[in-house]
């Protein structure tokens, strides 16, 4: 009998549940979540996910891997320039009108031997050309050929001294607030064979909308890393002091430092 | 009444409502990724003019409608996919808010929760799958070529077209198929759709992506598996809303399930001879010809009406009239 009269209160409590469900279901679903996306603690805690994704990732992948490399006929027809316009700074456009014969890339921070590099000596080092896929955090995929510097010989030239950690990218384009678009990355993705400085796209100079003179290619993630406009190179220890403190312009905004996935 | 038997262990709920809990999450924060970019496409890239689906919100006339692209055919799928109608006015998005996490358009946002419940789905998983492969419960419902065999029949007995149930064990073959095909096919297969579209993964494994036919092939895969998804879900509500709601919510809350019947006794064919016996069983010819003739003696016939029919009297002359004789009979029997 006593058994009987459990299932009746928890039936009571399984259609109350129900209800309840289906209420929160219908009128309050979204701003419960919308509600725990505002809560600091709880999106600390979904970014946890962020540590297992890179830890496990980098273990799976190991040092000596490359990404997939395509062929002249998978180049995309349509590569779509993302991210902020084109400069509009009286420098940004001299530059360009000069061909870039003024720029130089001012590289800064830990290293034994500040320097500027010129794009001409840029190009004089031994290049890479590979044709790989540009994978953006919205979803889409391209595909074009990039010849650069490999940013493992730059980092050869400027040696950087022992506690240098990070490279960060400045860059000269800004959002519609006047913020300058960043970035950065460690060295282990640093030095890897594939991550070049690419002042070439298809075999052209690289056009403005995708970040003349000078940007990033870091293949082994997604396409907010690959910072345009590059202006300045800059290693550092520790990414906090450095603007939002979290790497990046949209890392500042809560994507992820490691844009592995 | 058939008693409660203890169904579902202690790992097997937990880890059944964490898996709901994370699948729901995973879902709609899938939905929020997709809206940064609401088109799928074959292959390893994603040129505008070959999307397979493509969702949208277009001004036409002053009037600006949600648009939904499939296969080349066009559907007006204004109010919910592409254009929905918020408090504020019509607003462009592809999935709209109240299905999306979170239910603003913030794609930072929707990758954290999917990673997060990724990992949980993953580890929720593995500990269900670990304990009850230990526990051999698993075994119960894997898919066999038995199972395979019964298959017609189990259909035809859902479409009521079929009296016996084929099943002979606790999950029937239809469940069985479900289930291992979600758990061989669909789980993995979402898994690693998932990875493919990682470019770190992808250059640990370049193989990756192109087994799904190129990493844009592979986020159409995952979206289209995401749906299997529901569709399973939808099914194993249905049933569950079916075939007793309270019995098989409280067997997933507590463990504890009330048994309809017997199963085996339940589901044994009643063949024709074993008809022919009960019938002769109770009670024997010679006593049914006993109480057939007592009956006629205590109320005899008016002579205008015809002799009843033995079968008539038997019901009455059964309970009434000669319980002792009857006894007597199931002692025999």
């Amino acid at each position: 009998m006593a058994k009987v009269k459990a299932g009746l209160s928890r039936r009571k409590l399984l259609a109350g549940a129900a209800q309840g469900g289906g209420l929160l279901l219908l009128s309050g679903c979204e701003k419960f979540f919308n509600g725990l996306q505002q809560n600091k603690k709880f999106v600390s805690w979904l970014e946890a996910a962020e540590g297992v994704n890179r830890r496990v990732q980098r273990f799976l992948t190991g040092r000596n891997k490359l990404a997939q490399e395509f062929t002249e006929q998978d180049i995309s027809r349509t590569f779509k320039p993302n991210g902020n316009p084109p400069p509009i700074t009286m420098d940004y456009m001299a530059d360009a009108a000069n061909q870039w014969n003024r720029w130089r890339l001012k590289i800064s921070g830990l290293i034994q031997q500040p320097s500027d590099l010129t794009l001409a000596e840029l190009r004089s080092i031994p290049s890479r050309t590979q044709i790989t896929r540009h994978d953006c955090v919205e979803g889409w995929s391209a595909i074009a050929k990039w010849r650069g510097a490999p940013l493992a010989e730059i980092l050869n030239r400027v040696q950087p001294k022992p506690e240098a950690r990070y490279v960060v990218f400045h860059c000269t384009d800004t959002d519609e607030n006047g913020q300058n678009y960043y970035e950065s990355i460690d060295l282990e993705d640093a030095v890897h064979p594939q991550t070049i400085l690419a002042y070439e796209m298809n075999d052209r100079a690289l056009p403005i909308v995708h970040g003349a003179p000078l940007r990033l290619r870091v293949e082994n993630q997604l396409g907010y890393k690959h910072a345009k406009y590059i202006r300045g190179i800059e290693l550092v220890a520790d990414l906090t002091a450095i603007r939002g403190g979290k790497g990046g312009y949209w890392e500042d905004q809560g994507y992820e430092w490691f844009a592995g996935i | 009444m058939a008693d409660l038997v203890y169904r579902h262990n202690r790992i097997t709920r937990f880890t059944h409502w964490i898996n709901a809990i994370a699948l729901a999450v995973l879902f709609m924060s899938g939905l929020q990724i997709f809206n940064a970019f609401p088109r799928l496409h074959w292959g390893d890239k994603a040129e505008p003019e070959e999307a397979l689906l493509s969702i949208m919100a277009k001004e036409e006339d002053g009037d600006i409608r949600g648009y939904t692209d499939l296969f080349g055919y066009r559907f007006d799928t204004t109010g919910v996919l592409g254009l929905q109608y918020t408090d504020t006015g019509p607003a462009a998005r592809a999935f709209p808010s109240w299905i999306t996490i979170p239910g603003f358009f913030w794609l930072a946002g929707g990758r954290r929760w999917h990673f997060f419940f990724g990992w949980l789905f993953v580890i929720n998983g593995l500990l269900y799958f670990v304990y009850n492969l230990l526990n051999s419960h698993v075994r119960k419902f894997f898919f066999t070529p038995k199972s395979a065999a019964q298959v017609p029949a189990m259909i035809l007995y859902y479409l009521r077209l079929r009296r016996q149930s084929p099943q002979d064990e606790e999950y029937n073959p239809l469940q069985k198929l479900a289930y291992t095909s979600v758990f061989l096919i669909l789980t993995p297969a979402v898994l690693l759709s998932g990875l493919a579209m990682s470019p770190q993964l992808d250059m640990a494994f370049n193989w990756l992506p192109a087994v799904f036919g190129g990493r844009q092939a592979a986020r159409t895969i995952h979206f289209a598996l995401a749906f299997g998804f529901l569709l399973f879900t939808f099914g194993h509500v249905f049933m569950v809303l079916t075939t007793g709601m309270a019995n098989n919510m409280r067997s997933m809350l507590t463990g504890w399930y009330r048994e309809k019947a017997p199963l085996r006794q339940a589901l044994q064919p009643i063949e024709p001879a074993a008809v022919d016996n009960l019938e002769q069983d109770c009670p024997p010819r010679e006593i049914r010809q006993a109480i057939a003739e007592t009956h006629a003696a205590a109320e005899a016939p008016a002579p205008d009406k015809p002799m009843p029919h033995p079968q008539e009297t038997q019901e009455p002359a059964n309970g009434a009239v000669l319980p002792e004789v009857i006894e007597e009979a199931k002692k025999d029997g």
